[in-house]
């Protein structure tokens, strides 16, 4: 009886990951299938000189790497605001809250997880507009849309960082304090250095929602055309947007390979970013337990 | 000529109250005054005044759920770790002849649990390499010199009988190592800090008879270093390596002898000094 039952929790176990692992493969192959022969320089330069385009010399306006680079931007601009406090206030909530605070904060934090990005999308539109009326020169752009982005992905560290380190073993805590470690003694020298990789799961996480959302932007500044942004206050371009717009759009079948084109990059450059969060989760980590 | 003094009083299992005979003369590192302790309501330990012995292994013992782990956390104030938990009464430290109140205002809790180091009944080996979870405490303490660590985890490892065993592998995982190993790994931790006293919650009863008797013969050593006060629950082991023993019953004194040899002659009798 039991061994039946072990046997069919393994069946279901393993088709589970089965059913998981075939799915994401035929995304993929049919990405591929689509994408890759869209797939060339022409498509991410169009037909200006890869040197001029790189170097700024010239605008590319029929290729996507406006919308590469706009995305890389928005990633760095939602993580770079949006990390530091994460990561504040994931520590706050595991090693200092009260138990009220604790669960006001939880509460609120669960609630902002909650909110839909076309609301986050929203708020970043109703805020430009109401910067606009006291400073005209403020428009939809890269700026609002990062902080946008950064608030959507906000839960995510916060979330990551407190159970990173509320998982861990009382004992550690013990073994720290009777050792003569002060609060954060313990956190820099033994709690941190533990939580690192449940911490950059989280940032991971954060990473591909930031890379991904079409509906944040849409509000906040994203055109179709763009160039390179000029400054943190330019109009820009994105990929999932790119993506977006080519499908609902396409005039002809070349078209739509391009957006499928588009969808490839994106995914590698999601992927190409999670390496280098392991790269650097794996620096990070060395050096909290550096000799 | 020796100062006695008689102790608070204590009461039997027989209902016999009796006085402990104490010596003044005695250099005494430990002390503590009316010590109650609470765990929310329940009363775990119920004013215990006691005074241990410099350079000494003294003994706990007691039946399981006596308060001695509790006992042991008031002496490096750990209890203040945990929720719900509540103290009352004096406890003290001597050192440099100086008598300390441990809960007085201006004694920062770093500094007693240098002062105090601590030994667990599981080995807790941080998870990290050997030679880092000897440095830790120093590191933390803001000791930074590389030659000093060095030479410093050298001199703990080797008072630990565990220098050559792991002199070769410091860099690996101290998760690596057998249950005796991590143990000893663990007393030298605490012991890098050189402390003035040792507490030891059970420190040999997660390991085998052989492996025990390695921690048992290190203790001995240690006492010219620091004051040991250790629990166990084995008598036998009391025996051979206490110099004085409290027994603790529901969070009282039961029995208080300043040599582990008159424990079972005097079981039902009263306590007395043996100079
Ligand atoms: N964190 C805690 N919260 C509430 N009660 C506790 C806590 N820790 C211990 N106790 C209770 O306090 C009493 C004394 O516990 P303590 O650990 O001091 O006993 P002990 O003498 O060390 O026992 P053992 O020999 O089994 O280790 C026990 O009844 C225990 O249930
Ligand atoms: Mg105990």
């Amino acid at each position: 009886m039991t061994r039946l039952f072990d046997l069919l929790l393994y069946a279901f176990t393993w088709l589970c990951g089965l059913i998981l692992v075939g799915a994401f493969g035929t995304l993929v192959v049919f990405l591929l299938i689509n994408g890759l022969l869209a797939l060339d320089f022409e498509l991410i330069f169009g037909s200006t000189a890869i040197g001029d385009a790189l170097f700024l010399k010239r605008v590319v306006i029929d290729g996507l790497l406006p919308a590469i680079v706009g995305t890389c931007l928005l990633i760095i601009i939602a993580l770079g605001t949006a990390l530091p406090l994460g990561l504040g206030a994931g520590i706050y909530l595991a090693e200092y809250a009260g138990k009220i605070s604790k669960s006001f904060f939880s509460l609120i934090f669960d609630l902002l997880a909650g909110v839909p990005s076309i609301v986050i999308g929203l708020f970043g539109f109703s805020l430009t507009l109401y910067l606009h009326k006291h400073f005209t020169s403020i428009m939809p752009c890269l700026l609002i849309s990062g902080l946008a982005l950064g608030l959507l992905v906000l839960p995510y560290l916060i979330r990551s960082t407190q159970t990173a380190l509320e998982e861990l073993p009382t004992t550690l805590r013990l073994t720290a304090a009777a050792l003569g470690a002060d609060q954060a003694a313990t956190l820099r020298f033994v709690l941190l250095p533990q939580a690192v990789s449940g911490i950059f799961s989280g940032i991971i996480l954060a990473i591909g929602r930031a890379a991904e959302d079409t509906a944040v932007i849409m509000l906040t500044g994203v055109v179709a055309t763009a160039g390179i942004p000029r400054s943190l206050f330019s109009n820009y371009e994105a990929l999932p947007f790119y993506i977006y717009y080519t499908a609902s759009q396409f005039r002809n079948q070349q078209e739509l390979q391009r957006g499928f084109g588009a969808a490839l990059i994106l995914l590698i450059l999601c992927a190409l970013l999670f390496t280098l969060a392991g790269l650097v989760r794996k620096k990070v980590s060395k050096r909290l337990m550096a000799k | 000529m020796s100062k006695f003094l008689l102790s608070h009083p204590v009461t039997f299992y027989e209902g016999i109250n009796a006085c402990f005979i104490i010596d003044l003369d005695m250099k005494k590192i430990i002390e503590t005054e009316n010590l109650s302790f609470y765990y929310g309501k329940r009363q775990i330990l119920d004013h215990i005044s006691v005074g241990f012995r410099e350079h000494a292994i003294s003994a706990i013992t007691g039946p399981s759920g006596s308060g001695k782990s509790t006992f042991l956390m008031t002496i490096n104030r750990l209890w203040e770790e945990l929720n719900g938990a509540k103290m009352s009464g004096r406890v003290s430290i001597f050192l440099d002849h100086e008598k300390l109140d441990i809960y007085d205002r201006g004694v920062s809790l770093s500094w007693l649990r240098r002062k105090v180091g601590m030994v667990f009944q599981i080995p807790n080996p941080l998870p990290m390499s050997i030679y880092k979870n000897l440095v830790l405490p120093l590191q933390m303490a803001g000791f930074k010199k590389k030659e000093y660590l060095r030479s410093k985890v050298e001199t703990v490892l080797k008072q630990a009988f565990l220098w050559s065993e792991v002199k070769d592998r410091l860099p690996d995982d101290a998760r690596t190592l057998s249950g005796g190993q991590q143990q000893r790994l663990c007393i030298a931790r605490a012991m890098i800090l050189e402390p003035a006293i040792l507490l030891l919650d059970e420190p040999t009863s997660s390991l085998d008879e052989k492996a025990a008797r390695e921690i048992e013969t290190l203790l001995f050593s240690l006492k010219k270093h620091c004051s040991l006060l250790m629990v166990s629950h084995d008598q036998a082991q009391v025996k051979r390596v206490a110099d004085e023993v409290l027994e603790l019953v529901d969070g009282r004194i039961s029995e208080l002898f300043t040599t582990p040899s008159s424990i079972r002659s005097t079981k039902s009798g009263i306590g007395h000094f043996r100079p």
